[in-house]
Formats: structure tokens, C-alpha cells, sequence
């Protein structure tokens, strides 16, 4: 049976449209486009063309085995050399080329063990103003074997901040002691012995009562029966400043 | 943050925050979808509910509907050709719209959405108008000169075959195109409804009956359309209208109606006896932001009020101005109910929170891509399409300019 004549031409300019689709597909276009593997194997090349900067923490151990053996028992064994000390592949070529950095300031710590909500529990962390302020971190830790050096034994190795405070206010010469209770074990373990907070008047009034029995105190008296109804000195007066707010 | 943040888009969403109702997810209160995605499913409906009138020639036979079958089909296609705009432009990047035929991703249906398309533009919508006007292109490229010969012979690929033979074949071909078409013209537009449908996780969309309510309101949208342009014509161009074809359409809208009214109303009355636990929220939204859209507009004056004028019509034995004049109103009634149905059916599933606590507002935008001025433009663009294709291929030409040829 014979075709149709327009059943022909019909049938050629599909075949076109086909053909330039086919084309299009399967020659013109790039591969990238169809698939993510040419990204992937880019991506390989890419990467293997950069220059190796790290030389890795068996190199190092070569040369460097005392700091390695003391890093590997303590708690930052999983924490490369170049992690703190920067890329060495080039000092590693050549020792005297490049000298690798030596962090010695509070903020490359800080970069792990600054206080953060979202690290996990447990993790080590300290708050940068409470926490010896202005002191470098390497000089009471060891950065390659990091354990607290010494239980602190002065309030200020926490409450640094309360300390300074304190220091500027009329109050700067009396000891925490005077007005807290501090159990020893609040040194080891801070959550689970909390310290106490004066509970009654009396506490204040050793100073602030008129013809108060201490020679040293203060000449802001007043009278415990007649001020303040029945609340807590601090609860309106703030210890570390008195002066500060009223 | 918020300094990064445009002044006007600020102010919108500010805008749109003192609007929020109860309570809502901070993500929910920008409108995603927005105008331009109402005017998508309302173009293709239009498209398949043309093109299913225009198959009752072909196919069915109904002889009285005749007149129409050209104007059918040209409106088909001079919507379908603006019917993917909405969606290039509420994506913004026309420029990849190839990537989706070359790189197809057959477990997404919006990804298949290019194909539906094509096949039902190139594969049937094309095929089937270059076959029924190939005579009339033939005769055209021989009586007219210069660069409109060489236009039509192009468009007739310089076919010459007449014979009745030949046109013999071009009538079956046709007729087998169409019954192709059909299930094409039903997918086409139920594709849209399965899209909406099946987003599990909004109870406005999320429903079998999406699909095939779409459709039907489809090809209410569709016949409606073909009604309103041939009287619209016939006025224009100061002819007389056939009345008896315009009686059929009425009538084949009606029952258009009257399956899309009794979906619809299925659809809600099974939410409500179902009353799954998005229902408080749903009757919030029916009863506050789109009341007037849903309520009045595409319920009362879009659908019963047609029903009624239609039923009328038929009952009531009016004359022929009266007649054309009901039919007039109604076409125009449908064709604004069945947008307000896009409307409520798009903007009012991202209208409450899927916190089904909270209902949130749609500021339009007046000028700007995804705005009030593009949507009206691409409203209006099938109709300067239809301008041109009727100068380019008169439906009537064969009637004066070659009677004893004519089929």
C-alpha cells in the first residue's frame, strides 16, 4: 500500500524534530548533564591537583617523638599535631624552610574548649572571662597531655569574674568565706555541692547594725527591725557592689 | 539577619504577619504558590475542555456542534501554546526549561509535566489541526502570493495531494487523532489534579477526587469558553449565530455542570462526614478567608446560578435574543466561577497552617513577575494568539473561497 503524501511529509518533519532531539541528546549536550559521576571524578582531579600542605602525625613522630608519646596517652590522641600546629608538610621537607607556628593564645584553645550549649555533655569547657582572664591557657596546661593542673583552691579560678567585681567595691577585702559556706567538695565536683548564700539578716548585720561589734565596720548602718520588712539583705542590696545598686 | 532582607519584602511579610489568624509555622506565612500558579491549571483546563468539544464532531458525530469544531480546536491550541508561561516564569529560569525533556525523572509527576505537555501539543493538538486544514492550506498557498504563499506552503509542507482520496484520509486521520486526544485531553488535565491531590500533607489538596474534579471543571471551563468566544464572534463580526449548535453546547454544558457539581459537592460532603481532624480548620477557612471566593463567587455565581439559568433555558421556551443573551451570562458566569475555583483550590491550601491551628493571608503583588499585571497578561495573551490564528487560518475560508471543494 501506497503512503499518503502528506503522510510522507508529516513523517520527514517528525523524523527531523527526532533527529535534532537524538543529536541534541546524545551528541551535542554534555555528559555533565545527565549524570554526577563526571562531577565526581572532576571533583577527585580537582582535589588531587592541589599541593599537599599536611605532612601527617607519623612524620612528625619521627623527629618529635617525645611530644607524640606524651600526646598519645593523654586526652588529645585523636587530635593531629597539624590540627595546632598548622600545615608542615614544608617543614617536614625541610626543617629549617619553615618553621611551624606555636599557638600560645587563649583563643586557639578557646576554638574547642570556649563555652558552647551545643558541645556534648561532659565535654571540657571553660568560660573565657570567668576563667583566669588575660592568663595563656599553656601556662598551667600542657597542650599535649591537657589535665586540670591543680584542683583550683581560690574562688577566683571560677569566679573571676565576681572577683573583679568585688575588688572595686567597699566589700574588696572580705573573703568569700565571710558570707558563703563552701564545701570542699564544690572544688572537684561545683554542681553537686553548691555553696550557701546568707539566709538571714544577721549575716549583714554583723557590720551594718548600729554599734555593730566589728572594729572594722561599715559606716552605713541601719536599723534591721525598722528596713526592709522581712526580706534578705540581697535581695535587694548586691554583695559583690554594694555600691552599685541599691 | 532582617538587614538583608528587601524593605518591600519586609513590609509585605510584616503585611502578612498582622494578618495571621491563631497560630502558624514561621515558614507558612510567605505564599509559595502564588497567582501565576491559579492561572496554569485554569489555562490547561480551558485547552482540555476545548478540545474534548471540539472531539463530539469527530468522534461522537454530533452533527449540530459542526460550526464550532474549528473554533475548538484553534482555542485549544492558542491556550496551550501560553499554558506552560505561568510555570516558566513562577520558576524563573526559561532559559533550563529543555533540561526536563533531557534529563527525565519519571517518579515525579511534576518532573513528567514536559512530556504531558509536548505529547499533547506536538502529538496531538498540532497533528490534528495541521490534518483538518491541510485542504484549506493547499487551496490558500495557491490562490495567495508572496510571502503569505510561501508561509502557507511551508505550513502545508508544500503538499499539493487534494484528491478525495487524499482527503478522505485526512478526515480518518483526524478522527483517529481525536480518539487518541481524549484520553490525552483527560490526562493533560487530570494531571494537574493528581498533582494537587496526591500532596498528602495538605487535607485541601490531598484527595482522589482531585484529578477528575479538575477535569470536569475542565471541560466546563473549556466549553464555556468556546461559547462565550463564538457569540462573542458572531457579534463582532455582526453574523448570525446557529442556534441549534448553541442550544447543543448549552446543553453539553449543563451536564458538564451538573457531574462537576455533583463531584464537587461529593468531595465535601465526604470531608465533612469524615471529619477528619483538618476539618475545624478547613470550615475556618471556608467560613473566613474564602467565603467569598468559594461561597459566593465559584458556588453561587459560578455554578448554581449557571445551572439555574441553564436549566431555565431549557424548561422555558425563551426566543433566540433572550437565549443568546442567558447563554452569554452563563459562559461568562462559569468562566469566572471556574477561576475562583483555581483560586480557592491554589491559594487556599496555603491559606491555614499545617499546624491546623492558624490561617495565613495572600498579599498579590500588583507589578513584578509573580503578579496581578503578568497573570493578566498571560490571561490575555491566548486571546492576541486566537487574533492571529484566526487571520492565518479563517475557520469559514473553505465556505466562500472553495464551495464545491468544502467536506
Amino acid at each position: 500500500m501506497k503512503l499518503p503524501e502528506q503522510v510522507t511529509r508529516l513523517g520527514i518533519v517528525i523524523a527531523a524534530i527526532v533527529a535534532v532531539v537524538l543529536l541534541l541528546r546524545l551528541v551535542i549536550l554534555p555528559e555533565t548533564l545527565f549524570s554526577a559521576r563526571p562531577h565526581q571524578a572532576a571533583a577527585v582531579e580537582r582535589e588531587m591537583a592541589k599541593p599537599l600542605r599536611h605532612a601527617g602525625v607519623a612524620v612528625c613522630r619521627e623527629c618529635h617523638a617525645e611530644q607524640f608519646e606524651l600526646k598519645y596517652g593523654g586526652k588529645h590522641r585523636n587530635i593531629g599535631c597539624e590540627n595546632c600546629h598548622g600545615p608542615a608538610a614544608s617543614h617536614a621537607a625541610d626543617e629549617n624552610a619553615a618553621k611551624p607556628p606555636l599557638p600560645r593564645e587563649r583563643e586557639a584553645c578557646l576554638a574547642c574548649h570556649g563555652y558552647d550549649s551545643s558541645r556534648p555533655n561532659g565535654f571540657p569547657q571553660v568560660d573565657p572571662l570567668e576563667h583566669r582572664p588575660r592568663k595563656k591557657c599553656v601556662s598551667c596546661h600542657d597542650p599535649h597531655d591537657p589535665v586540670p593542673p591543680k584542683v583550683p583552691t581560690e574562688c577566683t579560678g571560677c569566679h573571676g569574674r565576681i572577683e573583679r567585681t568585688k575588688a572595686m567595691s567597699t566589700h574588696a577585702l572580705l573573703p568569700c568565706a565571710s558570707c558563703h559556706a563552701v564545701d570542699e567538695r564544690h572544688m572537684t565536683e561545683p554542681r553537686l555541692a553548691l555553696p550557701t548564700k546568707p539566709d538571714s539578716r544577721e549575716v549583714c548585720g554583723r557590720c551594718h547594725v548600729p554599734g555593730a561589734t566589728d572594729p572594722a565596720a561599715s559606716k552605713v548602718t541601719v536599723d534591721l527591725t525598722a528596713h526592709g520588712g522581712t526580706y534578705v539583705c540581697w535581695e535587694c542590696h548586691y554583695a559583690h557592689l554594694p555600691e552599685g545598686r541599691k | 539577619m532582617s538587614g538583608a532582607i528587601p524593605d518591600s519584602l519586609n513590609e509585605q511579610l510584616s503585611h502578612q504577619l498582622s494578618q495571621v489568624v491563631g497560630f502558624i509555622y514561621p515558614n507558612e506565612v510567605e505564599t509559595q504558590w502564588a497567582i501565576l500558579i491559579v492561572v496554569y491549571p485554569y489555562l490547561t483546563g480551558i485547552v482540555a475542555g476545548a478540545f474534548i468539544l471540539a472531539s463530539l464532531v469527530k468522534v461522537f458525530n454530533v452533527v449540530e456542534v459542526q460550526p464550532i469544531y474549528r473554533l475548538a480546536l484553534l482555542t485549544a491550541l492558542s491556550f496551550m501554546l501560553v499554558a506552560g508561561m505561568p510555570l516558566q516564569l513562577h520558576l524563573g529560569h526559561p532559559e533550563r526549561a529543555y533540561e526536563i525533556f533531557f534529563t527525565p525523572q519519571p517518579t515525579s509527576a511534576m518532573a513528567m509535566f514536559g512530556f504531558v505537555y509536548l505529547w499533547y501539543l506536538l502529538g496531538i493538538l498540532l497533528i490534528e489541526i495541521w490534518f483538518e486544514y491541510r485542504h484549506q492550506l493547499v487551496l490558500m498557498a495557491q490562490q495567495s502570493r508572496g510571502l503569505l504563499r510561501g508561509i502557507y506552503g511551508a505550513l502545508s509542507l508544500y503538499s499539493k495531494d487534494v484528491s478525495p482520496e487524499a482527503l478522505a484520509f485526512d478526515h480518518k486521520a483526524s478522527k483517529l487523532i481525536t480518539i487518541v486526544g481524549i484520553p490525552s485531553a483527560f490526562l493533560l488535565h487530570g494531571y494537574v489534579g493528581f498533582i494537587f491531590g496526591s500532596v498528602k500533607a495538605n487535607p485541601w489538596w490531598g484527595s482522589v477526587l482531585m484529578p477528575i474534579v479538575f477535569l470536569m471543571s475542565a471541560i466546563v471551563s473549556g466549553i464555556a469558553m468556546v461559547m462565550f468566544l463564538y457569540i462573542l464572534l458572531s457579534l463582532v463580526r455582526n453574523e448570525k449565530l446557529d442556534m441549534r449548535c448553541l442550544d447543543k453546547i448549552g446543553l453539553f454544558l449543563l451536564v458538564a455542570i451538573i457531574v462537576d457539581f455533583t463531584l464537587e459537592a461529593l468531595d465535601y460532603i465526604h470531608r465533612l462526614y469524615q471529619s477528619e481532624e483538618s476539618i475545624g480548620i478547613l470550615t475556618q477557612l471556608v467560613s473566613s478567608k474564602l467565603f467569598l471566593s468559594l461561597v459566593v463567587v465559584q458556588l453561587l455565581l459560578g455554578m448554581l446560578l449557571p445551572l439555574l439559568i441553564l436549566v431555565l433555558v431549557r424548561s422555558v421556551r425563551f426566543n433566540e435574543e433572550l437565549r443568546k443573551l442567558l447563554y452569554f451570562t452563563t459562559s461568562l458566569l462559569i468562566l469566572v466561577g471556574i477561576f475562583s475555583m483555581r483560586w480557592n483550590v491554589v491559594i487556599g491550601g496555603q491559606l491555614y497552617s499545617k499546624s491546623l491551628r492558624g490561617l495565613m493571608a495572600y498579599k498579590m503583588e500588583i507589578t513584578g513577575i509573580e503578579s496581578l499585571l503578568t497573570a493578566l497578561a498571560l490571561l490575555a495573551l491566548p486571546f492576541i494568539i486566537l487574533t492571529v490564528l484566526f487571520r492565518l487560518l479563517p475557520p469559514r475560508w473553505m465556505e466562500s473561497h472553495a464551495p464545491a471543494a468544502a467536506n
